[in-house]
């Protein structure tokens, strides 16, 4: 799963947003890293829809223009956790062994000359 | 209207007309939400993804096909273009006229649209055909209009062939009616003019056929 669809799903964690509130709401919880653009967020939305890991859950018109409101899917949810529970393992792989990294690498054994 | 969605919904185009009639408002909303006060143009950032998210949603035999296009029409506008200059010696041996004194940059533009219309077509007719696999058979007219565009499209380019070349001893032998002397402006013959307009049918026909989606539009409501 790429950073931004992760990001994207992430956002509904709490509840369903519309489009700008997701563009909002990713932005923040990737700490400014990932700025959707409008067109990358319904590309993405309209892949996840199509995968079943989001739907529609709200329709309302503001302004004269609909404006649609997206929610996680059971499906969508547990991806999320899978993905999440991959990169946490994947993380492990080096915060586990902090205190070699503190130290300025691996300790190794030489042999002697 | 504001300038910004003016200049929003112009580029919402990118995106076929049938996706349009779903998403374009929201879209809009969207756009217009995450566009800073006061700004009038919408950002190269989100004019980019607009872009090539249209691209994206009318797939890629679309965009196969209107390179072909394209290239064709670049072809067809040089047939205009060279009017504007005197027929010389240094083209008869050429066999291409005005070349000789043409630009540069028209000269790669004229290369790489004629290497386009040479190489696309065998790519764009097999893309065609096997998205129109996922067309039901109620679709006939399409795919009747499909198999047409691309014979006419065929003998249009065996036409070129014979229209579009002056021979290269055209001079000397007085010969067809469609030579110009040297030194006085080429001409557009009737031929290439039928060409030109044909390329701009054949164009909107392609267009026609491919603006219906591939797969049955997911729909959000």
């Amino acid at each position: 799963m790429r950073e931004p669809t992760y990001f994207v799903l992430a956002s509904l964690l709490d509840g369903p947003l519309h489009g700008y509130a997701i563009i909002q709401r990713t932005e923040e919880l990737s700490g400014g890293r990932v700025r959707l653009a409008t067109g990358t967020l319904y590309t993405a939305l309209d892949r996840l829809a199509a995968e079943g890991h989001v739907e529609l859950v709200r329709e309302e018109i503001v302004n004269g223009r609909v404006r649609r409101s997206y929610g996680l899917t059971p499906h969508g949810a547990g991806a999320l956790r899978a993905e999440a529970a991959r990169m946490a393992e994947a993380a492990r792989l080096v915060t586990d062994r902090g205190r070699d990294l503190k130290a300025g690498g691996p300790t190794r054994k030489t042999s002697p000359a | 209207m504001t300038p910004l969605e003016r200049r929003c919904r112009w580029l919402l185009r990118a995106y076929p007309a049938w996706y349009r009639r779903d998403r374009a408002g929201e879209m809009l909303g969207t756009l217009l939400e995450a566009s800073g006060p006061g700004q009038s143009w919408p950002s190269l950032r989100d004019a980019r993804a607009l872009v090539t998210g249209g691209l994206r949603v009318r797939g890629w035999t679309w965009s196969l096909s209107m390179l072909w296009v394209a290239a064709g029409t670049v072809g067809t506008g040089y047939d205009f273009y060279i009017t504007t200059k005197p027929y010389t010696w240094a083209d008869v041996s050429l066999g291409i006229e005005g070349w000789s004194t043409d630009p540069e940059a028209v000269r790669i533009a004229v290369v790489l649209a004629t290497a386009a219309s040479l190489a696309l077509p065998i790519p764009a007719l097999i893309a065609g055909f096997i998205r129109l696999r996922g067309w039901r058979l109620r679709g006939w007219p399409r795919i009747a209009a499909w198999a047409g565009a691309w014979i006419a499209g065929f003998a249009l380019m065996y036409q070129a062939e014979i229209w579009g070349n002056y021979p290269a001893n055209c001079p000397a032998i007085g010969g067809p009616q469609n030579c110009p002397a040297i030194g006085s402006p080429a001409v557009v013959s009737w031929g290439e003019m039928g060409i030109c307009a044909a390329w701009l049918v054949l164009g909107a026909v392609l267009t026609w056929i491919l603006a219906v989606p591939a797969h049955p539009p997911r729909t959000w409501r």
